[in-house]
């Protein structure tokens, strides 16, 4: 059988391929990871790559255009070696298990909010704690035990009611005691009321001691190392979630995890993601792994599950019940990660089976349950979640948005990364005047705030009606007709872009923007409704999530997303998972707040059950609302009449 | 003395009022006029506010013969039904019908594919046989519909027609065409109150006027869904009586195209032996949906049968005294 080199870029690795290898095999291969969603059965259209010279005999597909074939896209999945072949990966169709973000995505993705919350709340006392100790040494009058003479000593420094030592450490006490000259460093861990000695040490090593605090997104994972003598944050990093593989969103997750194999399979990748963020924090900092004593994890309820490795089945099956609201604190190294070995992981509570510990952390960290005024929290992700409410009471409900704020379901849409315009401005005719790309350069795609920049900019200018349609005569020659006939807009041309392939919208997806920031502006007004209020009763409208801090408050409210109401109300307070997370991780008092006052005062109302919601959703199918007194702002300043021919 | 005073309602929004046909003064041919709409009450409750005009009946013709209508109703209608003008005349001068509605069935790509000029010469020829106003509807194919309509539009251009139907996917050429030739335009909206509201802002923002437009938001026959199109329009006449501008349009409704396509109005004698006379069944069904309808808020009642029609006269003038 004849064999041929397959060289992938811009890597530069050259493989061996025998002839009618597909190209997504050899990429394995050569340790280059593609994107493979159906795993080589040609029906997702991921594993997109572009083949630079070479021969190669591909399957016919239906995800390519008849002017990407002739540029040389190709599905590495269904395309063939027949020759020495040259093929370029472009970063889009890189896996998500590939490389670690870039620093400045890791920032982007874990920002913090610039806006400062007052800290101060919560007395700073980790859940875990260094304690530099001296012990007398025994003698016949003071006889105690090895274990009573560290316990007596640690009750001079707190009042602790019960204590526990597990057999591992008592079994290393003596030893540490007399080489140490009774100067030991004791690990404290709290779980539940109890505290237990996690951890002995002999001499003082209260200096090193570090927590991680982890964002456990469906789509993104971020964690923190932090400094548990000071709380300063250390460093930070994200990562796609490997999980991605096994599907975009919770439910094709959960469809997965039924099969109590894969569902091994799932916690595996991501408590391995997890390790690979860890490693990448601590060379980062230069911190040791040992010195890592306790993870503090935030998640939607079922990613709390798939970390856990519980079974998630009854989440999506009537009536909705997940297995636990608040899982116990275990220890790191039961599921795998690599801090202490006796280190601790706990998990911030869950609500319902759609609200989680992510929605929880964001309250917290947005301080509305600590305050008289009612305010609004928005976080933005995939799965969407709304929560209203003060001190003494929340609502919350959660708004399946979909996957278009991270670019998903858009012909030309990408995650925040490096390519993606985030920030657009048109004139007339569509022409584009403004355009921020992340990382600078030409553009690779749309992210979330790029898209509603430009839907927004488009009705704006009159080239899509408020139905999300285009009008010919407006758009000119950008608008042309897709091999299915559909209309495309064409936003940049081939020499404008990083890959040489244009960026364009179809009407399909402005219908998929309008359908997720309805839902998300319909969630808003069914809990507002629920409790007899509106919008202008709020004190603050805080919005979290990564690509929140990006939006322009004009544009979303052009869009419909946001309410019309004075931008002053409105307060991006970034990642507030993984914020939440953190002062979780710092207090103790904290989380107890986040259990008592949070955890077990919020209502969840299931708006799939509300006739409310349905009856009006399709009112938010609109630029930017059915009822166009709802945003007097957006339609005073309303463009003219639209030119009148078809 | 009065005991307690009478709580009435007080609206803070009216219908607009949309006039039907041009006469001579206003560069049209009728003789005859409508206005519709108007309405500052719900409907029939004179105490609460004026209803300056009472709901108006037309009457279905079509562009070719309609050979899969129920017996009873081509009985009825005899041999007319061969010739639009025709028809439309007898409708008119027989029937008392206040205005036609041309549909032009037979345009459509299925059925006899005719072309723009074809339908054209019929909306002439229509409009030569009646003097009232005139109600064009396509055959709700929007590609046909988009070659159709333009040209009949201007080949009825000053009459002030009524020309149907435009939906939030398919409005452009038709408002346009509406635009350049003086006529009035129905909005579709499948039973949807906030797609029926999307459409008149879609066609608004083009510039088309208000006080020329009409909603036909689906009618649903008795038994086939009545209660939807019932609570959809009633919905929509509260919204536009609490001052909605862009609900507060007259409202047309498809009664006898509804009303026998029912079973109950189709079956024969042969097939439902215990149903009643099948010659008055039809009537019965199409008279029920109008009568119905009318109390939800509706300004123009499109018929098929003339026992229905002379009967809904009467309904409509006893509400009305």
């Amino acid at each position: 059988m004849k064999t041929y080199t397959a060289t992938f870029l811009p890597e530069n690795k050259t493989v061996t391929a025998v002839k009618g290898k597909s190209l997504l095999e050899a990429a394995a291969v050569a340790g280059i990871r593609i994107n493979s969603i159906c795993a080589g059965d040609g029906v997702c259209g991921k594993c997109r790559v572009l083949v630079k010279s070479g021969k190669v005999t591909a399957k016919p597909n239906m995800f390519l255009t008849r002017r990407e074939i002739q540029r040389g896209m190709a599905l590495a999945c269904q395309t063939y070696v027949a020759g020495d072949v040259i093929v370029e990966v472009p970063l889009e169709s890189r896996s998500g298990a590939a490389p670690i973000l870039a620093p400045e995505d890791a920032l982007r993705y874990g920002r913090e909010s610039e806006w400062i919350d007052d800290e101060a709340r919560f007395r700073r006392q980790p859940l875990s704690r260094k304690l530099f100790v001296e012990l007398p040494p025994p003698t016949l009058d003071d006889a105690l035990c090895d274990q009573e003479r560290l316990f007596r000593e640690l009750r001079k420094h707190q009042d602790i009611p019960v204590m526990q030592m597990g057999l591992t450490i008592l079994k290393q006490l003596p030893a540490v005691l007399r080489d140490s000259d009774w100067k030991i460093t004791v690990l404290l861990g709290r779980r539940g009321d109890t505290l237990e000695v996690v951890d002995i040490e002999a001499g003082d090593t209260t200096g090193s001691h570090f927590g991680l605090a982890v964002d456990l997104g469906t789509t993104t994972l971020v964690a923190q190392l932090v400094d548990l003598c000071n709380g300063a944050t250390v460093s930070t990093q994200a990562k796609y979630n490997s999980q991605a593989a096994c599907g975009e969103d919770v439910i094709a997750r959960m469809m997965c995890a039924n099969d109590p194999a894969r569902r091994e399979e799932l916690k595996q990748m991501v408590v391995d993601d997890i390790n690979d963020l860890l490693n990448a924090l601590l060379l980062d900092s230069g911190a040791k792994a040992h010195d890592v004593t306790y993870v503090m994890c935030a998640g939607n309820t079922v990613m709390t599950h798939l970390l856990l490795g519980l079974d998630p089945a009854n989440i999506r099956r009537d009536p909705y019940i997940p297995s636990v609201s608040e899982p116990p604190v275990i220890r790191a190294s039961e599921i795998g990660l690599g801090i202490n070995p006796r280190g601790l992981l706990a998990v911030l509570p869950c609500i319902a089976s759609y609200v989680g510990g992510d929605v929880v952390a964001g309250v917290f960290f947005s301080g509305m349950a600590s305050s008289d005024d009612v305010s609004l929290l928005i976080d933005m992700g995939t799965n969407g979640e709304v929560v209203l409410g003060n001190r003494e009471w929340q609502v919350c409900c959660s708004a399946s948005a979909g996957p278009s704020f991270e670019g998903g379901g858009i012909t030309c849409g990408m995650r925040a990364t490096n390519g993606a315009v985030e920030r657009m401005d048109l004139e007339s005719g569509g022409r584009v005047t403004r355009c921020d790309v992340v990382g600078g350069g030409k553009p690779l795609g749309l992210c979330g705030s790029g898209l509603i920049d430009l839907v927004g900019e488009l009705q704006r200018v009159g080239c899509i009606d408020r139905k999300g349609r285009f009008v010919h005569n407006a758009c000119g020659d950008r608008l042309r007709k897709d091999e299915t006939g559909a209309l495309e807009f064409v936003l940049f041309s081939t020499d404008e872009t990083v890959l040489g392939r244009e960026i364009t919208l179809s009407e399909a997806d402005i219908r998929n923007l309008i359908h997720s920031k309805g839902s998300i502006y319909m969630a808003c007004e069914c809990l507002l409704t629920y409790v007899d209020m509106t919008f202008s009763d709020l004190a603050h409208i805080y919005v979290a999530g990564g690509f929140g801090s990006y939006l322009e408050v004009p544009k979303a409210i052009r869009l419909g997303l946001l309410p019309d109401v004075d931008h002053e109300r409105f307060q991006f307070i970034g990642n507030a998972s993984l914020q939440g997370a953190r002062m979780a991780l710092l207090s103790q008092d904290a989380l107890a707040f986040i259990r008592e006052k949070i955890g077990a005062s919020m209502t969840y109302l299931d708006l799939s059950s509300s006739p409310q919601y349905m009856n009006e959703y399709s009112s938010c199918l609109f630029l930017p609302h059915t009822d166009l007194e709802r945003f007097p702002s957006v339609t005073q300043a309303s463009a003219p009449a639209l030119a009148t021919t078809g | 003395m009065k005991l307690m005073e009478t709580a009435v309602e007080k609206w803070s929004g009216a219908i607009q009022e949309v006039t039907l046909g041009a006469g001579a003064d206003a560069g049209g041919t009728r003789t005859s006029t409508i206005k519709v709409g108007g309405a500052a009450a719900l409907p029939f409750m004179d105490f609460e506010g004026v209803t300056p005009n009472a709901p108006v009946v037309a009457m279905e013709v079509w562009d070719c013969e309609p050979t899969d209508w129920p017996a009873p109703l081509r009985e009825a209608l005899g041999d007319v039904v061969k010739d639009p003008a025709e028809w439309a005349r007898t409708c008119v001068e027989e029937y008392g019908a206040d205005a036609i509605c041309l549909k032009l069935a037979n345009t459509h790509p299925d059925e006899g594919n005719t072309s723009p000029q074809e339908a054209a010469a019929v909306v002439k020829a229509v409009l030569a046989a009646t003097s009232v106003p005139l109600i064009i509807w396509g055959c709700e194919n929007d590609e046909k519909d988009n070659d159709v309509m333009p040209v009949c539009s201007q080949a009825a251009a000053g009459e002030r027609c009524l020309l149907g139907a435009v939906t939030e996917d398919n409005y452009k050429t038709l408002v346009a065409a509406c635009q350049a030739d003086g006529h009035s335009l129905i909005g579709l909206s499948p039973i949807d109150i906030n797609i029926a509201k999307q459409v008149n802002i879609l066609v608004s923002e083009m510039g088309f006027p208000l006080d020329r437009m009409v909603m036909y938001q689906t009618t649903g026959a008795l038994g086939y869904g009545i209660e939807y199109t019932y609570s959809i329009q009633e919905r929509g006449r509260l919204a536009a009586l609490g001052a909605d501008k862009m609900m507060a349009l007259p409202v047309i409704c498809m009664v006898g195209q509804e009303a026998w396509r029912a079973k109950e109005a189709k079956a024969t004698a042969e097939e439902q032996p215990t149903w009643g006379n099948a010659d008055t069944r039809g009537v019965y069904w199409e008279l029920a949906t109008a009568a119905t309808l009318l109390q939800a808020g509706s300004d123009i009642m499109v018929m098929r049968h003339p026992d229905a029609v002379r009967a809904l006269k009467g309904v409509v003038g006893n509400l009305m005294k």
